[in-house]
């Protein structure tokens, strides 16, 4: 009779005792320390942290290829998307100044000009660029002259001095809502208007809350490529408490968001109509931001 | 008689030749060695969610030098401080002072140095005044 082979057995079972003695100690009781991780391993507070610093440096050098090559370690597959979803969080944390530099570097690399097609930098090959990119920088927001601007609609007032007052009952005040901070509004409505009785490239906003109900003093920041301006709802309380409007330039991409905090409409370059008759004209754009 | 008419075979051929043990302590090991280098080698533990300390040295040079450029447009050391914060329990001065020595042993452009030496000065100067 053929003796069990024991000890060979034995070795077989030690070495697979063994092996699993050298993985629990690996992988459970002393993992390997990790430290030389990359950025894109980083939690998504620390990655928010990074790429503020990077709008802020993008906002002091100009130098977008940098930008970009240190916002691609951070492995978002949408970079331009993360941006202006982190500007958004910051504006509706009232961080303005980070969110300004955030969307500033969002819309350079929007336009890209310049830039090569894909950058992916690994670790390995990863090195602080040097040589300086002749790229015409874009101003952020935060650079641009901010004008406020008033409806040129000549509002009548009049006088009663010299009028007898009628005896009527006097009008209790309503109650206009007012904008409160909370969840970012959200661009519920983006329509192209082709009315030849309009001015040509107006530009409609609409914003409400919640409750659908139309909210006045929301200031409304609107950005093109060589400059921006502010404005805001009910100044023109006839069309609505939450109205604004806006004479957009020719050929000009236009975007917009409000500074409490939004989604933003961006590529608002008036479009070309055509009256019944024929002849061209520049249309506009109706905005509806609706507070969730 | 099933298995147990089978042990006095086991002890008779087992633990009266010692060299066996050795082959079997030798398998042991072997096997630890396997294991460790498959766990710590081969597949390592994936980690993610980490903080900014575990980052390479060139990463975090990089991070600073950031906080360098915009400093030097912002010129507000409280900023810069609490950027460099993210890091964890080094002072900021003692951060942005690594940084530059990873710096110039790797040859970085002087005007990054630059950066970064007036950064060094300015967090030393700050965490002067906060104590």
């Amino acid at each position: 009779m053929k003796r069990f082979p024991w000890w060979q057995l034995g070795v077989l079972l030690a070495l697979l005792a063994g092996l699993g003695l050298g993985l629990a100690y690996a992988w459970i009781i002393f993992p390997q320390r990790f430290t030389a991780s990359n950025p894109a391993l980083l939690r998504a507070d620390f990655k928010d942290q990074f790429r503020s610093v990077i709008a802020a440096s993008y906002a002091a050098t100009d130098n977008l290829t940098r930008a970009q090559v240190r916002l691609a370690l951070l492995g978002d597959n949408d970079l331009i998307g993360s941006l202006n979803a982190q500007a958004q969080r910051m504006i509706a944390n009232g961080e303005f100044i980070q969110a300004d530099q955030l969307a500033a570097l969002a819309s350079a690399l929007e336009s890209g000009a310049g830039l090569p097609a894909q950058i992916t930098p690994t670790l390995e090959n990863f090195e602080p660029v040097t040589a300086e990119p002749s790229i015409t920088p874009i101003p952020s927001p935060a650079d641009l002259p901010f004008v406020m601007t008033e409806t040129s609609e000549i509002i009548e007032t009049r006088t009663t001095g010299t009028q007898a007052v009628p005896n009527t009952a006097t009008p209790r005040p309503t109650q206009t809502p007012l904008p409160t901070r909370g969840a970012p509004f959200r661009l519920v409505g983006q329509d192209t208007v082709c009315d030849p009785n309009l001015p040509d490239g107006l530009l409609q906003v609409v914003v409400f809350n919640s409750n659908r109900r139309q909210l006045a003093g929301v200031k409304i920041v609107i950005t093109w490529d060589t400059g921006g301006e502010e404005f805001f709802t009910g100044l023109k309380p006839e069309l609505g408490n939450g109205y604004a409007d806006f004479l957009m330039f020719p050929d000009t991409s236009h975007a917009i968001q409000l500074a409490l905090g939004s989604e933003i409409a961006v590529n608002l370059i008036p479009p070309t109509c055509q009256t019944p008759s024929g002849e061209d004209f520049l249309g506009g754009y109706k905005i509806t931001f609706q507070q969730p | 008689m099933g298995a147990a008419g089978l042990l006095p075979g086991f002890f008779k051929t087992t633990l009266m030749k010692p060299i066996r043990w050795i082959f079997i302590f030798i398998a042991l090991l072997t096997g630890i060695g396997a294991g460790l280098a498959y766990g710590w080698v081969i597949d390592p533990v994936e980690f993610f969610d980490l903080t900014p300390d575990t980052l390479s040295p060139d990463y975090k040079t990089d991070y600073v030098l950031m906080t360098a450029e915009a400093y030097r447009l912002e010129q507000d050391p409280g900023t810069a401080a609490r950027r460099l914060a993210i890091f964890g329990a080094q002072s900021p001065s003692a951060i942005a002072s690594e940084a530059l020595d990873y710096a110039r042993e790797n040859a970085f452009p002087n005007s990054d140095v630059v950066l970064l030496q007036e950064l060094v000065t300015a967090m030393q100067a700050w965490s002067g005044i906060i104590q």
